[in-house]
């Protein structure tokens, strides 16, 4: 059975419909709106992770799609994407926001509710699907926005003191972000004269190194900054332990990752020269995310801001891997952005795991300080067990799925030749294993020390939290101990990835060709400069 | 020249935001980020070539005309910039006013008039020789992120002492 390609846009246009769709419904009473909003949410999220699996089955059996939205060719229309890695990142965003659908519909208060958090989340899973799978750098802009309008409206959704301090932070460090990007797409347009990331492609290769550079420097920045990378990680230990837990578990999985994402869709196809010459940049901003990330861990009183500076070390090891993206290897050019994939998907598992456990302990104690818990392994033997494992995995211990990347990705650098960076994301590691030992043992260990405040937990509600975090961890369990599936899974993507010439003949076959032929090029615009 | 003086335009602008973002206070950060916005949506209309008088229509008859690519540039205005430029306007509109919403919600919080960056020059957890008696007052564990959400607890508790201490 062939689909017909416009399914390629379903997991734009799926959230999309139920998001508006759930909005209509302002007469109706309060809670009837937000029990028919729940429902619709939960249609929508089920919906968008079968799209996601069946794209999924799709690509691995065909091999990358396109479609030109409006049937307009390829670089004056816009073009939808899919390739693995694409379809790889949609099944993960899917598979957590189907796994915190639980979480929230327990947790989440009524006054929240209320205000929109469940059209919200499907707001957000539309802003981040377009990111995923658009051919368009413009386009990509505006799912950014998307993306961002609606975080803004869940992280500052309930409208305490610090939510409002932590979204003011957030929002500014990311409006700069965006616009970045925006002037980055500006000035491609300008100079290539395109928009389309496959012609994109084309021009770029054929385009000055000063032009190269300027537009790199601006995405690096721009992605970086979505991505929490030094420098411009600030907007998010100041923010992400302000709102419902739930919403912080979902960030981890999504915001971030997108940045990290976009840099890994952007710069094999447009600038694989500069990933050999810019690699010492990439390294270093790799290496200084890291300490950065995981010294400003050992600060902090909190068991959400600890796990927040933790995110942006381990976006550290993703940067790593972009850096080695395509050094020559044993296992074969590209090895290193396969394993970059790998740590990409198993930090997502393992993080939303953590903070969803995290979340968990602080709404039933009423508290996340991490002075004042103690001994919850008692009462919570089986959350804190889960706990134990993703923190663990998240360090990099043998049977989970960070073990795996992280011997990968050294195994990458080594052979790159890069020892300074390997030596400084071992040391990481064991910085890491020592901070989320201290935090388990301050949430878990020792004899309890504060009671539960009463009237907090509903019968039946661990069944719900922990659900999610148990099967986030048997995930990661079985990517660590089956690493094979999974490794020729990651390798298929980056290959595609990296496969330019492949990506261009899946847009427009006649691009390249085109281009020759075509006298509004960027060789005619140079030799009008040239002759003027 | 009209591409120089535009280009010195955008500079302009974005050293003027940099310099309003940069300083205390909320409404010189909007505005600040209103300059930004501005400088890019500039940058954006020189990225089309600049003319003056063309339609941005072509149709066949002046492709033949013009000949050659470089003398059909001069004819018709890129039509491109114009639709990214007024994207981009609707979407920073929504982020601004956004922006604007949180921070009068934000004023609203502290009950005061004043702005809170301002207050928040009076206490300085980072700063060694910020005034004792004011970093004693300080929760335990506060950090950086701690600063503002000190500003808001004390101006719920005691409104009137922290008037005193930012008009010091």
């Amino acid at each position: 059975m062939t689909p017909h390609p416009t399914v390629l846009i379903l997991p734009v246009a799926l959230p999309l419909f139920l998001g508006a769709f759930s909005l209509l419904f302002q007469s109706m009473a309060p809670d009837r709106r937000v029990a028919l909003q729940r429902i619709l949410a939960g249609l929508g999220l089920f919906a968008n992770m079968a799209v996601a699996g069946f794209l999924l089955f799709w690509v691995l059996q065909r091999g990358p799609q396109a479609f030109q939205l409006g049937l307009w060719p390829a670089p004056f229309g816009i073009t939808v994407y899919l390739d693995t890695l694409t379809a790889l990142m949609l099944a993960m965003v899917g598979l957590l926001s189907l796994l915190i659908y639980p979480f929230a519909l327990e947790t989440i208060d009524p006054e929240r509710a209320r205000l929109g958090f469940f059209p919200m989340l499907l707001f957000l899973l539309m802003g981040a699907n377009g990111a995923f799978i658009t051919g368009d750098l413009f386009n990509l802009y505006v799912f950014y926005e998307v993306l961002l309008m609606a975080s803004f409206v869940l992280l500052t959704l309930g409208g305490t003191p610090s939510q409002i301090n932590g979204g003011i932070r957030y929002v500014v460090l990311n409006l700069m972000g965006s616009m970045m990007l925006l002037l980055g797409a500006g000035i491609t347009y300008g100079t290539l004269g395109t928009l389309n990331m496959a012609h994109i492609a084309v021009r770029m290769a054929e385009a000055p190194y000063t032009v190269q550079a300027v537009i790199a420097g601006l995405l690096l920045v721009a992605f970086g900054a979505k991505a929490a990378a030094f420098p411009a990680f600030f907007w998010l230990p100041s923010s992400y332990h302000t709102p419902h837990p739930v919403v912080t578990a979902l960030f981890s999985g999504v915001l971030t990752k997108v940045g990290v994402y976009s840099l890994f869709r952007v710069f094999p196809l447009f600038f694989p020269t500069l990933l050999a010459t810019w690699q010492p940049l990439l390294l270093t901003v790799a290496g200084l995310t890291m300490v950065i990330g995981v010294l400003g861990a050992f600060a902090q009183p909190t068991i959400r801001r600890l796990l927040s500076f933790h995110i942006i070390s381990q976006i550290g090891y993703m940067l790593m891997g972009l850096g080695v993206a395509l050094s020559p290897s044993t296992y074969g050019v590209g090895f290193g952005l396969a394993l970059a994939i790998l740590f990409l998907i198993h930090n997502q598992l393992v993080k939303t795991a953590l903070l969803l456990g995290g979340g968990a302990v602080e709404l039933e104690m009423g508290t996340g300080k991490l002075s004042e818990l103690g001994g919850l392994v008692h009462s919570r033997p089986l959350q804190a067990t889960l706990f134990l494992v993703a923190a663990f995995a998240l360090a990099g211990f043998p049977p989970t799925s960070g073990f795996i990347g992280k011997l990968g990705l050294l195994e990458v650098t080594f052979a790159a030749g890069q020892w300074p960076i390997a030596a400084v994301s071992v040391f990481v590691s064991l910085l890491t294993t020592m901070s989320m030992i201290r935090l388990w043992q301050s949430i878990f260990w020792g004899k309890p020390r504060l009671s539960p405040p009463p009237g907090v937990r509903a019968p039946g509600r661990a069944l719900w939290t922990t659900t999610p975090s148990a099967i986030l961890v048997a995930l990661s369990l079985a990517i660590g101990v089956a690493a094979q599936p999974m490794l020729t899974l990651v390798q298929t993507a980056a290959s595609q990835a990296i496969d330019r010439a492949g990506y261009v003949r899946t847009v427009n076959p006649e691009l390249t060709e085109q281009d020759r032929s075509l006298p509004l090029g960027i060789q005619s615009q140079r030799s009008e400069k040239a002759g003027g | 020249m009209t591409a120089l003086m535009l280009a010195l335009l955008v500079g302009l602008l974005f050293a003027c935001g940099t310099y309003l973002v940069l300083q205390r206070g909320q409404i010189k950060l909007v505005l600040g980020l209103g300059l930004f916005t501005h400088a890019i949506n500039l940058a954006l209309f020189g990225t089309g070539r600049l003319t003056r008088g063309a339609p941005p229509l072509v149709d066949g008859e002046t492709v033949k005309a013009a000949g050659s690519a470089a003398a059909l540039f001069a004819r018709y205005a890129d039509p491109l910039p114009q639709a990214l430029i007024l994207t981009a306007i609707v979407i920073s509109f929504g982020m601004t006013a956004f922006i604007v919403m949180l921070i009068f919600r934000r004023d609203a919080l502290t009950g005061s008039d004043l702005l809170p960056g301002e207050l928040a020059a009076v206490v300085n957890t980072a700063d060694p020789f910020a005034k004792f008696t004011l970093r004693m007052q300080l929760p335990e564990a506060a950090d950086d992120y701690d600063l503002l959400q000190y500003e808001l607890d004390e101006v719920y508790d005691y409104p009137e002492r922290e008037v005193e201490n930012a008009r010091e």
